[in-house]
């Protein structure tokens, strides 16, 4: 349980994906303009990295190490998030509309997030057990939204402040991305 | 239009980087030092004027519907290529870019590279196109892991200019990566405003 | 081009084709090299590590993460690499391969993967291997510990949760080497 606990910090807070991995980059810049955005877009991600974690966990341990297959993971691990990511807009569509409407416009957007395909490939690297991936993924994804909603809050902030025109819009964000980074290196050696 | 003039237009006015602000998670992951910079620089160069090339040349036997899908194949073909390669040839290298070499694959320059131009022109206006961006994302990383490698070690490929001591060891972690982007970008907006 | 079932079918499954033949082909041909770079890899840090030994070294996993290497020189024992780790470190799991001598003494260490800072914690690939200083752990036979623990050896200035981890692996290693002699 205690290990568990610790995963689940560290890959919040320790090791955040955004600001210490520099995975996910993209959609933390480019859907971080307002709150509500930046809430259904880290929803997407945590649904789909949990499901594409499972996925390609089974894929990888099943069916590419027993056949001698490991070169072909990356083609593999996309394809798959490419085809869950497709077939989970349709199931969604289909069975929750409440939900499609909420999150369906951030759907297509995660097949080329390299967050959903990282943390596939750094569970298979580190050859994780299946529970332990899992968690480690929606742990990863609960870091990404905390990263995101916390971005979205100071930037709805930013836009009311007056800054040089040289540096307005992304130049402004990254310095402010990176004054946020480093308050998160004060959870390291924690 | 002609072939300088599409390989210019992705160094400088379509710089992926700096104008496109497209492909930030390398960009940003590994850019500490200079040599890292231009290796990932030079890993990407690689696989999208293959990509480009390739794309070019299938455009008019795929179907629309199964455009991307194909894209996304082609790509992720090329780079599981790059990566047995260099597995094999420059190990050390390979480890120290670690998980951004497969994550090529996701980098949004070449499915946009791809659907933009290639899908659209010429296999030699798409190599040229390939080697345009791939050449300016190449020297934007550079440049941003000399001035990280330079204000954080007091070195640039390894050559130390000033003491290490007074570097300014934030410039090497993550938050430096950030707020160095920041700026250079800046100062681009800057000079193209002044034009 | 229009999109008709068949010619969909038949460009993904034609360009699948073409794909897995071109990466099976390459594959082929890099695997060897891949293995041989691994095997240098390995054989270049056991080098650095041990006394001059001339076998060929087969690893022998003793504990999760934990590997050693038995070297001999000619008929004699040489020493013992053994591969450890510490999850202790600043920032996540530091993994170092200590080289012993045939009498248990410290040779040498070579520092596998690491994810410390970069200027501070990071200066753990050589700081315990600094002549002549409070910090050189070569030549040693006992578990060791940093100086703010009771122990004798002096911290990477700024880094003592990496030392730490550095000498916790240092410790396992022993552990494992013990094991192994038995």
């Amino acid at each position: 349980m205690l290990t568990y606990l610790a995963i689940i910090f560290s890959a919040i807070l320790v090791n955040n994906i955004v600001f210490a991995q520099f995975l996910g980059i993209c959609p933390f810049i480019g859907v971080s303009k307002n709150l509500d955005s930046a809430f259904g877009m880290s929803m997407a991600v945590t649904f789909v990295m949990a499901v594409a974690t499972a996925v390609t966990w089974l894929l990888q341990h099943y069916l590419l190490l027993p056949l001698g297959l490991e070169y072909i993971q990356t083609i593999a691990f996309i394809l798959v998030i490419a085809v869950l990511v497709q077939m989970l807009e349709i199931i969604i569509r289909k069975s929750a509309p409440g939900l499609y409407a909420a999150l369906g416009v951030y759907l297509p957007l995660i097949t080329t997030n390299c967050a959903v395909l990282g943390v596939a490939i750094i569970v298979a690297q580190k050859n994780f057990d299946f529970l332990y991936s899992v968690m480690y993924a929606i742990a990863t994804a609960l870091g990404f939204g905390l990263a995101m909603m916390l971005f979205a809050g100071i930037r709805t902030q930013l836009e009311l402040a007056d800054v040089p025109r040289s540096m307005r819009g992304v130049p402004i964000a990254l310095v402010t991305a990176g004054i946020l980074a480093m308050a998160f290196m004060g959870f390291a050696g924690m | 239009m002609n072939a300088l003039k599409v390989i210019l237009d992705g160094v400088i006015k379509r710089n992926p980087t700096f104008v496109l602000i497209l492909g930030m998670c390398p960009t940003l992951g590994t850019t500490s030092s200079a040599l890292t910079g231009l290796s990932m620089g030079l890993a990407t160069l690689f696989v999208l004027i293959c990509s480009n090339a390739a794309i070019s040349a299938i455009k008019n036997i795929v179907p629309d519907k199964v455009r991307i899908p194909v894209f996304i194949v082609v790509i992720a073909s090329f780079v599981t290529i790059l990566q047995m390669a260099m597995q094999a040839w420059v190990p050390a290298l390979y480890a120290a870019l670690g998980i951004f070499i497969p994550l090529i694959v996701v980098n949004c320059i070449l499915l946009g590279r791809a659907e933009a131009f290639a899908s659209k022109n010429s296999v030699w206006l798409s190599v040229c196109d390939g080697i345009g961006c791939g050449v300016g994302f190449t020297l934007a990383l550079t440049v941003i892991g000399a001035v990280r490698e330079l204000l954080g070690t007091g070195a640039i490929f390894g050559m130390q200019l000033y003491n290490a001591d007074f570097g300014a060891l934030i410039f090497v972690l993550a938050p430096g990566a950030f707020i160095v982007l920041g700026f250079l970008i800046a100062l681009f907006n800057r000079f193209k405003t002044t034009e | 081009m229009k999109s008709t079932l068949r010619n969909m079918v038949l460009s993904l499954g034609g360009l699948t084709a073409i794909a897995a033949a071109a990466l099976a082909g390459v594959n082929l041909l890099t695997r060897e090299p891949i293995e041989a770079a691994r095997k240098a890899a390995l054989r270049e840090a056991l080098e650095a590590v041990l006394p001059p030994f001339d076998n060929d070294i087969t690893p022998d996993t003793i504990a999760p993460g934990i590997v050693a290497y038995k070297a001999s020189l000619g008929d004699d024992y040489a020493g013992t690499a053994v591969e450890s780790f510490s999850d202790n470190g600043f920032s996540g799991r530091i993994s170092v391969l200590f080289g012993f001598d045939a009498e248990g003494a410290v040779t040498g260490y070579r520092v596998l993967t690491h994810s410390e800072t970069p200027g501070l914690g990071a200066k753990a690939t050589d700081w315990f291997a600094a002549e002549g200083t409070g910090h050189d752990i070569r030549g040693s036979r006992k578990p060791l510990r940093v100086k703010a623990d009771g122990g004798d050896i002096d911290a990477i200035t700024g880094a003592t949760i990496t030392s730490r981890a550095f000498l916790e692996a240092l410790r396992s290693a022993r552990k494992g080497l013990k094991k192994d002699e038995k």
